[in-house]
């Protein structure tokens, strides 16, 4: 029991920063029809770019500031202006296609340009461990799950609440209609972009600790976050944050009572089942389209 | 005297198919007017055209006296023309209320509200007294994917009157409602004529409805504009049964 309630804290941990990738995955899906194959490289950069500043001699604060600023910048502003704009006329496969060969261009640029090794990361969080119901929980999983939550409650919040996200939603529904009305369609989605970054920020940040900051760290957690905003349902934000954790705990459940060697391949067989079963996912809708 | 709208040898071609083939009409300050004419005689297309969806191939639309041809619709959302949609065009995911509110609010507030606001309280009375008006009470915090197709035509109607127009464009808002709604649309549309002056033009194949509710009717047929004039002679008018009934 103790082991089975570390392992779902653990598992919790891993889909809050599922959650994070998939859900800026599905904003930017449903304002901007872009599929978004470098999501997993728009996480593992971040990370990159501060241990790039404080090796340049930064201290650790100004890293970080200077990184955030940046990749929010070139991954929010400029991905949607150089790279989604030029392509998206072209349709939606050319576009996924363009963003999976963006995945290469930065996972090598990664590599080649800072470091084909493993770094470690500053922690947020100092690692200790608590005790909770005669189980030891690790603080670190537990300031991840947290952070991450507060981040997608702050978001749902913004969405739901405010009249910025209102007209978000409207822009995502029905956006012929929306400029019809005079609502600023172009600005809107911009702010999903720029959402997006942030969103991939806060999960580089939790994330690089634990698995220490690597150039290739994007490959398994991209794919997690696709998995987990299919399962989901890929045009619902709680489609995203429930698919996230639950591919999170499956994943570290079979890593513990399966074997690690199918840590990867059991949130595959979910997602086929899934779209057997249920092809607009958990809690999505059907797509319907007006021609 | 100027008119609300004038419409002058209005041309749109798709290639060869000539949609709008030289259309001229006025419409007059506080007027309800009627626009009919057998399916795909080039009436949405007109109405595409004046509103700005469309760029005419020829021709001028005049707004006040203003030629607004070229314009985008939301520039003429703001010189006060709206309009409702033939097939359903609401935000399904939002309720009543969200719908209306946001079919409203770029015409209020400052920049600086609009930015970050929070909720608006002004046009949150608004859309309240406009949900009130149109007897939605029941549905307001309903999401508008969920009702039904006559409860959907009369939201899009409201929403149209949220930005507070001077010219409404309806575009066929009987289809497919219910005698009981449909005596509630005229009535609240015959409300918002004669009690706020705002003008319509309405395209509709619903012949009680349009003979009822419109003032002047003008007939297409083919592009052109086969006949106007009241309804009571529009509907005795022989070009108009034959356009209607076929060779």
């Amino acid at each position: 029991m103790d082991q089975f309630l570390q392992l779902v804290v653990a598992g919790l941990a891993t889909g809050a920063i599922y959650a994070l990738a998939a859900i800026g995955f599905t904003l930017v899906w449903q304002t901007s029809q872009t599929i978004n194959f470098a999501q997993g490289e728009f996480v593992m950069l971040p990370a990159i770019l501060v241990l790039v500043g404080t090796h340049a001699g930064l201290p650790v604060w100004a890293a970080f500031a200077v990184a955030s600023i940046a990749f929010v910048l070139l991954f929010g502003f400029g991905f949607k202006r150089f790279l989604v704009e030029p392509m998206q006329r072209h349709g939606v496969l050319p576009l996924a296609i363009a963003t999976m060969a963006l995945s290469v261009l930065v996972k090598e640029a990664a590599k080649n340009g800072f470091s084909a090794e493993a770094q470690p990361f500053p922690s947020l969080v100092p690692d200790g461990m608590l005790s909770l119901w005669g189980a030891a929980l690790s603080a670190r999983d537990l300031a991840i799950f947290v952070v991450a939550v507060v981040a997608i409650v702050g978001l749902q919040l913004f969405i739901t609440r405010t009249r910025t996200g209102r007209t978000m939603q409207a822009t995502a529904q029905n956006p012929t209609v929306a400029r019809i009305l005079g609502i600023p369609v172009e600005r809107m989605i911009l702010l999903t972009f720029l959402i997006n970054a942030m969103l991939a920020l806060v999960a580089s940040y939790l994330v690089s600790p634990v698995y220490l900051a690597k150039f290739s760290n994007g490959e398994s957690i991209g794919l997690a976050a696709f998995i987990a905003a299919i399962v989901g349902g890929f045009n619902q934000i709680r489609g995203a944050l429930a698919g996230g954790f639950l591919i999170g705990l499956i994943d570290n459940l079979t890593a513990a009572y399966v074997s690690s060697a199918y840590r990867t391949a059991v949130p595959l067989v979910v997602l086929v089942v899934v779209i057997l079963v249920k092809p607009e996912g958990l809690l999505g809708r059907k797509e319907e389209r007006t021609v | 005297m100027t008119h609300v709208l004038e419409v002058s040898s209005l041309k749109k071609y798709f290639g060869g198919v000539k949609a709008v083939d030289g259309v001229s009409f006025t419409v007059e300050e506080g007027e309800i007017l009627g626009l009919i004419g057998p399916n795909g005689c080039g009436k949405s297309t007109l109405f595409n055209c004046i509103l700005g969806q469309l760029t005419p191939t020829e021709g001028e639309v005049k707004l006040d006296g203003r030629v607004v041809t070229g314009l985008y619709p939301a520039q003429l959302n703001r010189l006060g023309v709206s309009r409702t949609f033939q097939l359903l065009q609401v935000f399904p995911n939002l309720s009543v209320r969200e719908n209306l509110i946001l079919a409203g609010q770029e015409h209020k507030g400052s920049m600086i509200g609009r930015l970050f606001g929070a909720r608006d309280a002004g046009l949150t009375a608004e859309a309240d007294r406009m949900i009130a008006f149109f007897k939605l009470e029941h549905l307001a915090d309903q999401k508008a994917g969920g009702l039904s197709y006559g409860q959907q035509k009369l939201l899009d109607a409201a929403m149209a009157f949220m930005a507070g127009p001077r010219l409404v464009l309806l575009d066929e808002p009987a289809g497919g409602v219910n005698l009981t709604m449909l005596a509630n649309l005229k009535e609240r549309l015959q409300i918002i004529n004669r009690e706020l002056g705002a003008t319509f033009v309405v395209i509709e194949h619903n012949m009680d409805f349009v003979m009822s509710l419109c003032s002047r009717v003008v007939v297409m047929a083919e592009g052109k504009i086969l006949a106007e004039g009241p309804p009571s002679a529009i509907r005795n008018d022989p070009a108009v049964i034959e356009a209607y009934l076929g060779h």
